[in-house]
C-alpha cells in the first residue's frame, strides 16, 4: 500500500495562538502571595484562640490571593475565612459585619459565593452571613462576584 | 407619529440626531449605518448608506459636537469615524482598531470635536484621537493630546476593576471623563492626573448610562430603574441622592390578622415585595439632555426597556429632594 511521506507536522502547530481574535485577560499571575497565606492562616488561628474573631475576621478578608496561579493557595486561604466565620455565634454576626470597610464586604461576598459553590447543601450558616453582607455592601457586592474574573 | 424610517434590515442599535444641521444617523445589527437628510419639499427623510465595512453589527452611534462627522461602535471591535465627501457625495468610514479587543459599548465626542472616547467590553475605557486632516483639522495640544496625534492615536486608556464598560462621558469643559462599568462602579478621571482614577463602588445594580449636568455632578442611570446623583471633587466621589422619589404606599392595613399569619406561614414574609417605586420599571438605557439654559441643565430624559420616555426637571427635583447639589 502506499505510505503517507508528506509531512504531517502541521498537526502540531497549536492554531489557537495565532488567532488574533482570542482574547487575553491582562496578565496577573500571582507568585509572591504563599507566604503571605500561609502566615495570615497562622495568625488567624491564633486570633481566634483567643476568641478576637472580630480581628481575626478583618485579618482574614486581607488582600485574597485573587487569581494565583496555584489553586493549593487560594484554597488555603478560603479554608482560613471558612474556619473564621463558622466561628461566630449567630447574633454577633451582625455586629461584626458592620466593622467591616466596602473593600472586606466585597471579599467577604467572594468568599460566601465560594462556599456556596463548595457545598450547596450545607450553607446554612453562610447564608446567614450572606444576608448581612447584602445589608451592607447592598446588589452591588454580589454583581462584583459575578463580574469578576480572577476567582478568589 | 410623524414619520416612520424604514430602511433598516436588522434591529436599530442606535440613533443621534443633529440638532444644528438637522440630520439624523442610525446604526443597525445590519451593519450598516443610515444619515437621514429632511427634505422640507416632501416633509420625508432622505436615507443616505453609509458603508462601515465592519463584519459585526454596529452598537451605537453619535454625532461629532460640530456635526461634521459621526463615531459608530461596533461587535466587530472597532470603530468607524464616518465624515462626508463632497467630491464623491457620500459618507467615508475609517476605522480605529488597536488596541480595541472586544465590542464597543458607548462613545462619547469631546467639544473640541476632534478627541473620542470609547467605552468597550474589554474592560476598558480608552481615549482616542479622531484628527482628521481629510476636513482640515487643526487640533490642539491639550492634557489629552500632549502631542499632536493623528487619527487613531490612542491617547489614555484606563482600567475598570472590571466588567463592561455600559456609559462613557466628557464633562461639559471636556476636562473630566465619567464612565459607568458592569461592575457597579462609577469612574471619573481628571485630564490633568491621569493616573488617579477616582472610584466609587456602588451598592446599586449596574449603571447604563451617565450624563453630566454640571462640571461637578452627574446623573447615572441603570439596572435600578432610575436616576442616581453623584458629586465629583478633585478627591472623590461621593454618591448625592437618588434622583426618583414616588411616594411608597404604606402596607396594606386592611388584612386580617389570619391573612396576616398566613401569609407569614407561606411566604415568610407578611408583604410581598414585587411593588415598584420608580418611574421606569425597567432597566433605563439612555439619558439625554433635553434644554440647557447657559451652560446649566435644565431638562435630561430617560427611556428605557419599559418603553417609557421620561423628561426629568432639574430645578423641581432640586426642590423635591432636601439638599441636592447639582
Amino acid at each position: 500500500m502506499s505510505k503517507n511521506v508528506n509531512s504531517t507536522q502541521f498537526r502540531t502547530v497549536d492554531v489557537d495562538a495565532y488567532d488574533e481574535d482570542q482574547y487575553e485577560d491582562d496578565a496577573r499571575d500571582d507568585e509572591s502571595g504563599v507566604q503571605e497565606v500561609a502566615d495570615r492562616a497562622s495568625q488567624v488561628k491564633q486570633l481566634l484562640n483567643q476568641t478576637k474573631s472580630k480581628d481575626a475576621l478583618k485579618l482574614a478578608l486581607q488582600n485574597p490571593p485573587l487569581g494565583h496561579k496555584d489553586s493549593n493557595v487560594k484554597q488555603q486561604n478560603y479554608e482560613t475565612v471558612l474556619s473564621v466565620l463558622k466561628s461566630f455565634r449567630a447574633q454577633e454576626i451582625d455586629a461584626a459585619v458592620e466593622d467591616l470597610s466596602n473593600v472586606e464586604v466585597d471579599v467577604l461576598m467572594k468568599y460566601l459565593y465560594k462556599g456556596f459553590t463548595a457545598n450547596p447543601d450545607k450553607s446554612a450558616s453562610l447564608l446567614l452571613w450572606h444576608e448581612r453582607a447584602v445589608k451592607k455592601g447592598g446588589l452591588g457586592s454580589i454583581i462584583r462576584v459575578m463580574v469578576d474574573r480572577k476567582g478568589v | 407619529v410623524d414619520a416612520v424610517l424604514k430602511e433598516h434590515l436588522e434591529r436599530v442599535t442606535g440613533v443621534d440626531w443633529a440638532p444644528n444641521s438637522n440630520r439624523i444617523v442610525t446604526c443597525a445589527g445590519d451593519r450598516n449605518a443610515y444619515v437621514w437628510n429632511f427634505q422640507p419639499e416632501t416633509g420625508e427623510w432622505q436615507p443616505c448608506l453609509v458603508l462601515l465595512r465592519i463584519n459585526r453589527a454596529a452598537t451605537y452611534v453619535r454625532w461629532s459636537p460640530q456635526e461634521d462627522r459621526f463615531a459608530v461602535g461596533s461587535g466587530a471591535r472597532l470603530l468607524s469615524v464616518c465624515y462626508f465627501d463632497p467630491e464623491n457625495n457620500w459618507w467615508v468610514s475609517k476605522h480605529i482598531k488597536k488596541p480595541i479587543r472586544s465590542t464597543i459599548l458607548c462613545v462619547d465626542w469631546h467639544p473640541s470635536n476632534y478627541l473620542l472616547a470609547v467605552g468597550s467590553c474589554d474592560f476598558k475605557c480608552r481615549v482616542f484621537s479622531a484628527a482628521l486632516k481629510e476636513l482640515s483639522d487643526k487640533p490642539e495640544t491639550s492634557a489629552w493630546m500632549p502631542r499632536l496625534s493623528k487619527f487613531g492615536t490612542l491617547l489614555a486608556e484606563f482600567s475598570t476593576t472590571s466588567g463592561w464598560v455600559h456609559g462613557v462621558k466628557f464633562s461639559p469643559s471636556g476636562n473630566k471623563l465619567a464612565w459607568v462599568s458592569h461592575d457597579s462602579s462609577v469612574n471619573v478621571v481628571d485630564m490633568n492626573s491621569q493616573d488617579k482614577i477616582l472610584t466609587l463602588l456602588t451598592s446599586f445594580l449596574p449603571y447604563t448610562c451617565v450624563l453630566w449636568l454640571s462640571e461637578a455632578s452627574f446623573a447615572a442611570a441603570g439596572h435600578d430603574n432610575c436616576p442616581d446623583l453623584y458629586n465629583v471633587s478633585s478627591d472623590e466621589v461621593v454618591y448625592g441622592a437618588r434622583l426618583d422619589i414616588k411616594k411608597e404606599k404604606t402596607t396594606d392595613s386592611n388584612m386580617s390578622a389570619m391573612a396576616r399569619f398566613q401569609k407569614l406561614d407561606d411566604l415568610g414574609a407578611t408583604e410581598t415585595g414585587t411593588k415598584l417605586y420608580t418611574t421606569h420599571v425597567n432597566c433605563i438605557t439612555e439619558m439625554r439632555v433635553v434644554a440647557t439654559t447657559g451652560d446649566k441643565i435644565k431638562k435630561f430624559s430617560t427611556a428605557g426597556k419599559d418603553g417609557k420616555l421620561v423628561i426629568w426637571e432639574v430645578d423641581a427635583l432640586c426642590s423635591k429632594i432636601a439638599g441636592l447639589k447639582i
